[in-house]
């Protein structure tokens, strides 16, 4: 039972992390009806700027809200400025400037950090000892604490679509841009804030994904296996869906835990080939995913 | 005052990618007024429209009270008191009837104006009062029309365009409609310029028609005129 | 609305005078093509006398540019993006090395079998295109290249796993019959690449000029004119995925010859990939001499940008020349040059000879 629950723990940890990517894709597919590959390199680089302001003596929760205001930035100016020129031409056009964000920006992590792990300050005590038992489960804190943000801001983006003006006009947008437009929609300024909002959860989320992998190290490499679940969980709910992205992202962590944790006869990890698996799966048999209304197709 | 027309063009010219669908097209407005564009299909209404309201580029003057706007987008245009109700409803189908109008409320100052605004849009299509939390793509063909139309006005506009409202729906809807389209425009002094192929009801609530053909305007001249050119009549109302 | 991805012949501008006209298979054209080939000859003999380094960064030239010749394929002319060709490259390349250094295969046999291989995998990755398209479709070739490493370090008893496999120079000994000693194995690989190189780019020249290119050009534009048109789309897409990631493999079998070892972290990662994508893009999409360029381009960029500072310059630089070439020329370096040369030179396809007997009207 303990082992059991601890597996669970460790799943619900990084499902937190993949909700929120997914989230981060969702909130972007809603608006321009494209994935942004780049999602997971966006976050990245804040993670990167994180851990340097925190190297240079400061404390990470100080660190938080400049790097998520950073991402919000980068969002909106790449929507802006390299999105939304290529628009009207072609999906692949935007696919493409996306893809060369994600090596662009990547390969800016390794010119200016270099390409060795860093080590990243823990944001909540997360010693051996730093614990609750829960029925002889360990449950850390630092979990705990990741639950609380992916909770937090799933809460959040759940009141701006529901409860503001401004994600009434998101929502409106995601429906129809054009119809958005005749009611006095800024569509473009909606456009660039959804990247930008959609950036922004990518920053917290790069922060909160160093608890979950080992030993608090991050690499160049930390966000592309993240960005295959998060777009398995995105595809797998339903990519316009708020409520797909928690039941997606949650169903990839802790199905891969438990997977990883009991199906030992397949040896090893096979994490990615299954994201794969499951992508084709949803994409073949269900296209809108699980709570999804609409699937995009080339006209 | 100034005597200038709420809206005109001149020499507008719109198409889409390389193809010119308008050539040149004088049209114009004035405060208040109902005019009606005919014209068959492929004429060019539609584009018409979507140029006017700034949803596809144009080249040619567009003036709004005198002077020339450039090319505005379509929330400047709104700005200006000028709305659009598109062909095919444009309706925010995963919306409910509330936010629909409400987004139609936009361009309005305060969440009171917007909430007064959706009230007497309520009692004039009490219709949509009852299914004001269904999801509007689930309503029928000509209450999505209302919705269409209560959110175009929702913005307060002086003048209203309408791309072919009867366009698929049932002759007495369409009657229904085009009353409280006359008694809007009486009401609140909203101007209205109507395209339609079903000119025997546009005829009736217009003072003016343009008639359209192969994206130039044929000719023009007040409704009363066009009902007793009898070449007109028996092309567009068949009698 | 779609924008042609090739240029339509511009009606010459308002120029006094347009643009010189050729006609294929006429005297000028036949000099015109003599001195492409003459130059194209002796661009290979020089490589071919290179010293090592020099030499094996056109093998690697020649290496890419068949990748990316595949790449073109299916992303270029049929429109299927696909984001993780590194993973056919890989398989390619893996394919080589388990053959030579588990089964003592001779290292050219195994190019067959890797393309063979690849043409099978690049069967299945096609299915689901059948289903599923753009932006799905690279979601779905993405998580295919990323996942492909993790594959590799599963069957670590045939590929090493993590730590990666070595082919010992003894096994990539050139065959007698080409007359190159042990020492010489960077020239007999040189001359290999360029030859396979040659080979594929004649077979696409083919296919892309025949009825199967203007097939795909037809389906990508398209899918429901094509469709009408008599095309099969899902034979179409399929075998285009197939053949596109067998050429891919091949290039990859080249290159396990060439490099000798093997990490899949290092040179099969969806990092590779992208680079692939970038060169056709760079180059040209859906032109012939495109993945030319895009090779040039995926192989002296990085060693260029080397000197500028960390490793990773390489991967920014390549994004600016991207994001530049997205913007200012759609179609590539190849595609803008070849709209550039359409305003001064006009090739025409040669007149159909009138049967004997008929009057024009």
């Amino acid at each position: 039972m303990d082992i059991f629950l601890s597996r669970l723990f460790s799943g619900m940890t990084a499902g937190s992390i993949y909700v929120l990517i997914a989230l981060a894709l969702v909130v972007v597919f809603r608006s321009s009806s494209t994935i942004n590959f780049a999602q997971g390199e966006f976050a990245l680089f804040t993670t990167y700027v994180a851990w340097w302001l925190t190297e240079r003596g400061l404390n990470i929760w100080v660190a938080i809200p400049p790097i998520i205001v950073l991402g919000f930035v980068m969002g909106a100016l790449a929507e802006r400025f390299l999105i939304r020129p290529v628009r009207k031409r072609d999906e692949t056009a935007i696919l493409i400037v996306a893809l060369g964000l994600f090596t662009g920006l990547n390969g800016l992590d390794g010119w200016i950090w270099g390409s060795d792990e860093k080590v990243f300050p823990a944001m909540f005590p997360s010693g051996e000892d730093d614990y609750v038992s829960v029925l002889g489960a360990r449950l850390h804190y630092d979990s705990i604490l990741v639950w609380i943000f992916a909770a937090a801001v799933v809460i959040g983006l759940t009141v701006l679509f529901k409860r503001t003006s401004l994600g009434l006009e998101m929502r409106a947008v995601a429906t129809n841009p054009e119809s958005a437009a005749l009611c006095g929609i800024k569509v473009g300024r909606i456009l660039t804030i959804s990247w930008g909002l959609s950036a922004a959860i990518g920053s917290l989320a790069g922060v909160m994904l160093v608890p979950t992998i080992p030993p608090g190290q991050l690499n160049l490499a930390s966000m592309f296996q993240v960005l295959i679940f998060a777009s398995a969980a995105a595809l797998l709910g339903g990519l316009d869906s708020v409520k797909g992205a928690v039941v997606g992202g949650m169903v990839m962590g802790i199905g891969l835990a438990m997977i990883n944790g009991y199906a030992t006869f397949i040896g090893g990890s096979f994490s990615l080939t299954f994201a794969l698996i499951l992508i084709v799966v949803v994409l073949v048999v269900r296209p809108t995913g699980l709570y999804g209304t609409r699937r995009l197709e080339r006209v | 005052m100034t005597d200038a027309p709420l809206l005109e063009v001149r020499g507008l010219r719109a198409g889409y990618g390389q193809v010119n669908v308008l050539h040149d097209i004088d049209l114009s407005v004035g405060t208040g007024e109902v005019v009606v564009v005919l014209g068959a299909n492929g004429a060019g209404k539609s584009t018409l429209m979507s140029a006017m309201s700034g949803l596809i580029p144009h080249s040619g003057e567009i003036l709004v009270d005198g002077s020339p706007v450039g090319h505005p987008r379509p929330d400047q245009m709104l700005a200006r008191g000028i709305s659009l109700v598109p062909q095919g409803r444009g309706t925010l189908t995963a919306l409910d009837v509330t936010d629909n109008l409400r987004v139609g409320g936009t361009g309005l100052g305060s969440k009171k104006d917007v909430d007064e605004e959706i009230d007497r849009w309520f009692g004039i299509f009490p219709r949509l009062a009852e299914r004001a939390d269904q999801i509007a793509g689930t309503l029928s063909g000509g209450e999505q029309q209302m919705l269409a139309i209560a959110r175009a006005l929702m913005s307060r506009p002086r003048l209203l365009l309408c791309d072919e409202i009867s366009l698929g729906l049932a002759p007495l809807i369409v009657q229904e409609l085009f009353g409280t389209l006359r008694r809007v425009s009486a009401e609140s002094g909203t101007a209205l310029l109507l395209v339609e192929q079903n000119a025997e009801l546009a005829l009736d609530i217009a003072s003016r028609v343009y008639l359209l053909e192969v994206g130039a305007v044929a000719s023009s001249g007040t409704a009363d005129s066009f009902r007793e050119n009898n070449n007109i009549r028996q092309a567009y109302l068949g009698y | 609305m779609l924008e042609p991805k090739t240029t339509p012949a511009q009606a010459p501008a308002s120029t006094k005078r347009g643009p010189r006209v050729i006609r294929r298979g006429g005297r000028e054209h036949t000099v015109l093509l003599g001195i492409g080939a003459v130059l194209a000859v002796l661009v290979i003999l020089w490589g071919g006398q290179l010293d090592p380094f020099n030499q094996g960064q056109l093998t690697r030239v020649a290496i890419f540019a068949i990748a990316i010749v595949g790449l073109n394929i299916a992303t270029g002319y049929i429109g299927l993006l696909s984001v993780g060709h590194s993973a056919f490259f890989g398989l390619g390349a893996y394919t080589t090395g388990v053959l030579v250094v588990k089964y003592e295969w001779d290292p050219l046999m195994t190019i067959p079998a890797a393309l063979v291989v690849c043409l099978v995998v690049g069967l299945l990755v096609g299915l689901p295109a059948l289903r599923i398209r753009g932006l799905y479709l690279a979601m779905v070739t993405l998580a295919f290249g990323v996942a492909f490493p993790e594959i590799v370090a599963h069957f670590d008893d045939l590929t090493g796993g993590a730590e990666g496999m070595t082919i010992r120079r003894q096994q990539l000994r050139p065959p007698e019959w080409s007359g190159f000693t042990l020492g010489e194995r960077s020239q007999w690989v040189y001359w290999l690449c360029v030859v396979v190189l040659l080979i594929v780019m004649w077979i696409a020249h083919n296919m892309v000029r025949g009825r199967y290119g203007m097939a795909m050009i037809a389906v990508r534009e398209n899918e429901i004119a094509a469709a009408s048109s008599g095309i099969n789309i899902a034979v179409m897409k399929v075998t285009a995925f197939g053949v596109s990631g067998a050429v891919t493999g091949v290039a990859g079998s080249l290159f396990a010859m060439y490099i000798g070892s093997l990490f899949a972290e290092g040179s099969f990662t969806l990092l590779a990939g992208i680079t692939l994508l970038i060169g056709l893009v760079i180059g040209g999409e859906a032109t012939r001499s495109g993945p030319l360029v895009g090779a040039l381009a995926v192989v002296f960029v990085p060693y260029y940008a080397a000197e500028l500072g960390q490793g990773q310059v390489a991967a920014v630089l390549f994004a600016v020349v991207l994001i530049f070439v997205i913007f200012v020329a759609p179609a590539g370096i190849v595609g803008g040059i070849a709209k550039a040369v359409r305003k001064v030179v006009v090739v025409t396809p040669r007149i159909p000879r009138k049967p004997e007997g008929t009057q024009q009207s």
